[in-house]
């Protein structure tokens, strides 16, 4: 076990445990702020993938814009002066019904997937190969989700202008 | 190279990463910290007609190492009525955002934390963890007046981002690269050769590019001076109406962190408009190593220079700070979305244009 | 379209105006003192602490009388004929050992009524205002210049010269009374007959 291993575990603690903290709490403001560890965690494990340019877009998408959003959204719903904000869990029997089928799922997936192992050096950065890919492969795509989002945005003008 | 060098003297990976990543802490931060502070308050005095601190040392220099010796000695205070843990965390994740963007700052061609290809880009994306800490430490002190500084600043960083990433993406265009260190490189040689003046390109294309570079700078710097919540846009901490905001509640250490984690913020944002237009850690006017033969100089040289440019941006938001007053909400959130915003991608396209053709 | 950019150029213009302007009060000189090191000049006729100099106070009581918040309180005793207390500078003889001479400056208002009566102009303002205290009562100061020995000394002096001045009188009524009964007896058997003197 090497020191990336150690880490690696470190950040999959983290991920895995603050994740399971984000539905246990019961302070809705402690759980945004637990969301922030998982992310967190999760841009670890892709910076340990070696996939950078993935770990910074999940910096930049998930803590900096959706995150805030959440917190922001959670802060201003409700009275400031009204510290408890509290969350339940309701219908615990069908919950549990559909958390046991997904993970069957998951884990039957997990065995029945044969795994590449292939050796090889990882690249120094995955910039210059997405850049290529999006723009040559996936270029469809790419103007599909551009479009898109650009819908979304002009909407989203649109509604806040009445 | 700073790392080599240390893998050689500590013969282990660990120890040299480790030390690597106090280095910037120790070398940097905390003396620059400490200077940036006595300047500000010079600065303020000076264009006050005032002096400004005098007593402790000549003119004052000892100023904020007492000041420092007097929050260690202060008594921590918690309200009682806060959400403890949150507000105990909060300052170390500001600091951390903060911190995190000097692992990508490239001091001179030897000393960069982490030669990362997406340097740029990931200092502007560690920036949205300081907000995450602002949010937490306005939330937690549960204070109306921390409350509203923590909102305002999270609507203020967000709105502002975007400018500075389109900025970026100019730069990018024209250059195809996002790592820092390559991005001074090719403002090598002198100043005509900095991304302010063209850029290294030669001709009629470099003299279309300057229009450009120069509304790209002007947006950059004050998209980056809403960044890091200087006047004039320093709404969330509002001394005069909110009692200087998210942090209200924090005395003692945990202040001092915040307060460090607001000048090594300045200091990282000044960083990058250095890097991106003005050369990075290239010297202007050649360097004394190459004359005098002596290659070890070169990367002292160009540290120097790096925190010379890096300090003058300092200075400048400085001045602007006692030039400028303080703009509302709807006048801050009008100049990003209304101004800064279509200009900045007008200029891209033009940018753009330029390049492909 | 015009507001536009017009406000965009004005936006720009202005901060570089501004901008100017605090590069130029960089590096004018400050207005403000260092003070416990540096002072102001104080004004000619400027109203600060008084100051007695006893040398020349003839303990007249003038500028006490005149202090309309009552802060100057003056005791003074007698000098025995013996004594030569000297002159004042303006040739005034003293006559009188100031015992007590005290002027209560958390009272004082620094209007310097005192100053004017002073026949002797012994009295008067200093350019002194740095004399907080964190006592009050070491605001209230004493000028006099006789130790407290002295001034008991003084006293019992004039004590003394009273108590003799006293008994002589008492002495000489004694024995001026004593005349007078041996001149009324000597009258009375001279003459006894004259109903005039008995009225007198």
């Amino acid at each position: 076990m090497n020191i990336y291993d150690i880490i690696f575990y470190i950040f999959a603690l983290a991920t895995v445990g603050s994740a399971f903290m984000v539905v246990t709490t019961r302070n809705i403001v402690h759980a945004a702020f637990y969301l922030l560890l998982t992310f967190f965690g999760v841009t670890g494990i892709y910076v340990l993938l070696t996939a950078d340019f993935v770990a910074i877009v999940q910096l930049v998408v998930y803590v900096g814009g959706i995150l805030i959003l959440l917190i922001f959204g959670v802060m201003l719903t409700n009275k400031i002066t009204n510290v408890q904000i509290k969350t339940g869990s309701l219908q615990l029997f069908p919950a549990a019904i559909g958390v046991g089928l997904f993970a069957g799922i998951l884990v039957s997936a997990l065995l029945n997937t044969e795994w590449k192992t292939a050796a090889g050096e990882a690249p120094k950065t995955t910039l210059n190969g997405l850049g290529f890919l999006l723009m040559n492969e996936y270029i469809i795509v790419f103007e599909v989700l551009g479009v898109l989002l650009l819908v979304a945005l002009v909407g989203a003008a649109s509604i806040a202008r009445k | 190279m700073i790392y080599d060098f240390l893998l050689k003297l500590t013969g282990s990976e660990i120890a040299a990463g480790f030390i690597q990543s106090l280095l910037p802490l120790f070398v940097f931060i905390l003396p620059f910290a400490l200077f940036a502070v006595l300047l500000e308050r010079k600065v303020s005095a000076h264009m006050q007609d005032r002096l400004g601190p005098m007593r402790t040392g000549y003119h004052g220099i000892l100023q904020t190492v007492a000041d420092i010796i007097k929050l260690v000695q202060k008594e921590d205070i918690v309200p009682t009525n806060s959400d403890k843990p949150l507000f105990n965390i909060a300052p170390v994740l500001v600091f951390t955002g903060s911190y995190a963007a000097f692992a990508a700052i490239p001091f001179s061609s030897a000393f960069i934390g982490s030669n990362i290809d997406l340097g740029l880009f990931f200092i502007v994306a560690v920036s949205g963890l300081v907000v995450a800490g602002i949010l937490m430490a306005g939330w937690a002190s549960n204070n109306k007046y921390t409350l509203l500084g923590a909102m305002r600043s999270a609507a203020q960083v967000i709105s502002y981002e975007i400018p500075t990433m389109l900025v970026i993406l100019t730069i990018v265009m024209m250059t195809g690269t996002l790592n820092l260190t390559t991005l001074s490189e090719l403002q090598t040689g002198y100043f005509w050769n900095w991304m302010i003046l063209g850029g290294p390109v030669a001709g009629l294309v470099k003299l279309a590019f300057i229009p450009s570079m120069f509304i790209g700078f002007v947006i950059i710097y004050i998209s980056t001076l809403a960044e890091v919540n200087r006047t004039p846009f320093d709404i969330p901490e509002a001394e005069s109406e909110l009692v200087s905001g998210y942090h209200t509640e924090y005395s003692g250490m945990k202040f001092a962190m915040f307060f460090l984690a607001e000048y090594a913020n300045m200091f990282a944002v000044s960083a990058i408009v250095a890097a991106v237009f003005f050369g990075g850690y290239q010297s202007p006017i050649g360097y004394l190593g190459n004359t005098l033969d002596i290659l070890w100089l070169i990367p002292i040289e160009q540290f120097f220079w790096f925190t010379f440019k890096g300090v003058f941006f300092v200075f400048v938001q400085m001045w602007l700070r006692w030039t400028l007053p303080r703009l509302r909400v709807d006048q801050l959130m009008a100049l990003c979305w209304k101004y800064l915003i279509p200009i900045a991608f007008v200029n891209l396209l033009i940018v753009g244009l330029i390049t492909v053709l | 379209m015009k507001e536009y950019f017009n406000n965009i150029w004005l936006g720009l213009f202005t901060v570089f105006v501004g901008m100017k302007v605090t590069f130029k009060h960089l590096f004018t000189r400050s207005v403000t003192i260092q003070y416990p090191d540096v002072k102001l000049q104080l004004p000619e006729r400027e109203r600060n602490r008084l100051y007695v100099n006893m040398d020349d106070c003839i303990g007249c009581d003038q500028c006490a009388r005149a202090c309309p918040v009552n802060c100057i309180s003056i005791e003074t005793v007698k000098s025995l004929p013996t004594e030569d207390l000297g002159k004042t500078s303006n040739g005034k003889k003293k006559a009188l050992w100031v015992t007590k001479f005290n002027i209560d400056f958390a009272k004082c208002c620094y209007c310097q009524l005192c100053v004017y009566p002073c026949p002797t102009e012994c009295i008067y303002m200093t350019d002194v205002f740095e004399f907080s205290e964190f006592e009050r009562e070491k605001l209230d100061y004493s000028f006099t210049t006789l130790t407290p020995e002295e001034i008991e000394e003084k006293k019992s002096n004039f004590a003394a010269a009273e108590a003799e001045k006293a008994a002589q009188k008492l002495a000489a009524a004694a024995a001026a009374a004593k005349k007078a009964e041996e001149q009324k007896a000597a009258d009375n058997k001279t003459s006894g007959d004259k109903p005039e003197d008995k009225k007198e």
